[in-house]
């Protein structure tokens, strides 16, 4: 058995795994209870079973896998920010979120040509006039195929 | 016969589906060949757009882009080093050092040449066995339709993921997403928390676009910098001798593609690894030694992967299973479209199995054509820079899961899918089994109540009916032995 070290926040994100797990469980129960062997709650459960007996499986496996190689919870926390959750990815699903916000508000194309113009000159990190062109020429052809060819409604 | 013959046809005939079939292939291999577009991405967010569509246009784009990114993902696999698709990671062995010995438009030409090969043999194959398969199926009981789909999850589990636990977490994970609404027997709400809005479901194109989608557009911001190390390439047209020098490998390693790809759960990235380790067992003195450039570890992947297309298909059409990810999505546009999926399929819309194997041969066509030409173009758009990507992505997604109901929470839900499978993935689990489960999911718990009733409701007899008829007592025997297979037990009994 490979015992690699485990990533930062890997164990923080196992047990949060468990919990959901016993959660899908408890909440599977609550649907029909052991009424009968082919209630609707009988299969959830089952698969409810399944996820916490794997995730403690998993979580048992992990148990002589070193530590990623930090200070304490805080160092561990930190780097697990810092390789998984770094500022560009934070800033980009902000952004994200951002922009689903204002779809309705703005709607498709004023919200589209904010929210690309943004994330390329951000993850570009300047470049804007190519930016703007990329930007506008994207949010025209998308519109145009999806409004023409397509025929889907737009947000 | 001359239905069939007349429904083959029909893409090749009607110049709008030639050209439908003709566009998903081309862009099938930009989409395998982009690092971070997925052919399981784009198909997932293409059914959304061909909703109001008519179902022939809508499978001949997809099959287009299916087989086109299949083959694609070996492109940049030579070119660059990436994989561009999970199937061409076994191209990359010894097609890039390939490349870096200044034959990568040999390289190229060739995995062109046996892609198409082993594609036409999973056709064949296909073409061949799914009507006798469908007319077996009839013949399976609920039972039975249960244990494939537990097999097809524990094979994906255990050859997708890192390790079984893995594996079955995230079929089961998806198993519970695709039940999420109301029961359809007794229509009392599953983890539906009393919301209204949930009785309906999610979605699984939501669930597909936010795992393929948006998770992989996540993931990709790690990789904002790489900058790929461009080859030169030349003649791309490979030799008649190079091509039959290669061809007995290409049909043994064909033959492998359909099979893995058959298997329920398991697709094209399995079939490549096994053809590559085949090639590697059975070719005693390559002429380059593996890993090295040698043209067998790029002959045997090729032929397998786009050989496990047409495999992929077979449990799809007459089990109603999915061979693979991109199956998985492909049953979801056929359901959308009221069709059935399964055995029924031949008997209710033969037309359908025989147009889906006309437009296959047809994109197979194509995809020689494309493959042979334009490299220079290709070249310059798989540079395309992923600062320009991440945000196309995500508004392809947007729009894919909005146009869907016309749901703004759906968006949300999308969302909520792509950061969950982006930990995922980040820590380890497979998005694979996850889609797998949640179109199985709803399956299994469908025939384990029909085969629960058909037993008056007895534990007893049901564990008997799995272990007295002869199907499901393979079935079942192939589930228990591949679950001791990832216990100690297997580990004394090799020691024996």
């Amino acid at each position: 058995m490979s015992t690699s070290p485990l990533k930062a926040g890997e164990r923080a994100f196992n047990i949060l795994l468990l919990l959901l797990s016993i959660s899908i469980l408890v909440v599977a129960y609550r649907i029909s209870g052991f009424e009968s062997v082919r209630s609707p709650g009988a299969f959830p459960m089952f698969l409810g079973c399944l996820l916490v007996l794997s995730m403690v499986v998993i979580i048992i496996g992990q148990r002589h896998h070193p530590r990623p190689k930090t200070t304490g919870h805080l160092g561990e926390t930190r780097q697990f920010f810092r390789t998984h959750l770094p500022p560009r990815f934070m800033v980009f699903t902000l952004m994200t979120i951002g922009y689903l916000l204002l779809l309705t508000p703005l709607g498709f194309v004023p919200a589209t040509l904010l929210f690309m113009f943004c994330a390329i000159v951000y993850l570009f990190r300047g470049r804007w006039v190519l930016s703007a062109l990329v930007t506008v020429g994207a949010t025209a052809i998308i519109y145009a195929l999806f409004t023409l060819l397509f025929q889907v409604y737009l947000p | 016969m001359g239905d069939t013959l007349s429904y083959f046809l029909m893409a090749w005939s009607d110049p709008w589906l030639l050209g439908l079939v003709a566009t998903g292939t081309f862009a099938g291999i930009y989409i395998g060949a982009i690092p971070g577009l997925s052919v399981t991405m784009a198909v997932s967010i293409l059914i959304s757009f061909t909703f109001a569509w008519d179902i022939n246009n809508a499978l001949a784009l997809m099959v287009g882009v299916f087989c086109g990114g299949v083959y694609g993902g070996s492109r940049t696999a030579i070119l660059l080093n990436i994989p561009g698709a999970p199937s061409a990671v076994a191209t990359a062995f010894d097609g890039y050092p390939l490349a870096q010995r200044g034959e990568a438009g040999q390289a190229i030409g060739l995995s062109t040449v046996m892609s198409v090969i082993g594609g036409m043999i999973g056709i064949a194959i296909l073409a061949a066995s799914a009507p006798v398969l469908s007319d077996m199926a009839l013949q399976f009981a609920p039972r039975d339709y249960f244990l494939i789909a537990a097999l097809g999850l524990l094979l994906v589990g255990s050859l997708a993921a890192e390790s079984l636990a893995r594996g079955i977490f995230a079929a089961a994970l998806g198993g519970i997403i695709g039940m999420i609404g109301m029961d359809p027997v007794t229509a009392q709400g599953r983890f539906t928390f009393g919301s209204v809005d949930l009785l309906g479901g999610v979605h699984y194109v939501i669930v597909m676009i936010g795992l393929f989608g948006v998770a992989e557009a996540l993931f990709q911001l790690h990789q904002l910098d790489t900058t790929p190390v461009r080859q030169k390439v030349d003649k791309i047209i490979p030799s008649l001798h190079l091509v039959l020098r290669f061809l007995p490998l290409s049909l043994r390693t064909s033959i492998i593609g359909v099979i893995i790809g058959a298997l329920p759960g398991t697709g094209g990235d399995i079939a490549a690894l096994f053809a590559y380790d085949h090639a590697k067992r059975t070719t005693k003195t390559p002429k380059v030694p593996f890993g090295e450039g040698a043209y067998e570890g790029l002959v045997a992947p090729e032929s397998a992967n786009n050989a496990a297309v047409g495999g992929a298909f077979v449990p799809m059409l007459t089990l109603g299973m999915p061979g693979d990810a991109v199956t998985a999505v492909i049953i979801g546009a056929m359901v959308v479209h009221g069709l059935n999926p399964g055995p029924m399929l031949m008997i209710e819309t033969p037309h359908i199995f025989w147009f889906i194997v006309g437009a296959l041969v047809l994109a197979n066509i194509c995809l020689l054509v494309f493959g042979l030409m334009g490299i220079k173009l290709f070249a310059r758009v798989v540079e395309l820079p992923r600062a320009i990507l991440i945000p196309l992505i995500l508004v392809l997604c947007v729009v894919g899961s909005y146009s869907i109901n016309g749901s703004m929470t759906e968006v949300f839900w999308m969302l909520g899918f792509g950061l969950l499978g982006y930990f995922m993935k980040i820590f380890g689990f497979q998005m694979g089994p996850v889609i797998l489960g949640v179109i199985l999911g709803p399956l299994m718990d469908k025939t384990y109540r029909q085969a629960m009733a058909s037993v008056g409701d007895s534990s007893s007899a049901f564990l008997m009916d799995l272990v007295t008829h002869p199907l499901s007592l393979i079935l079942t025997a192939v589930v228990v032995l591949l679950l001791l297979s990832h216990t100690p037990v297997k580990r004394l009994w090799t020691r024996r």
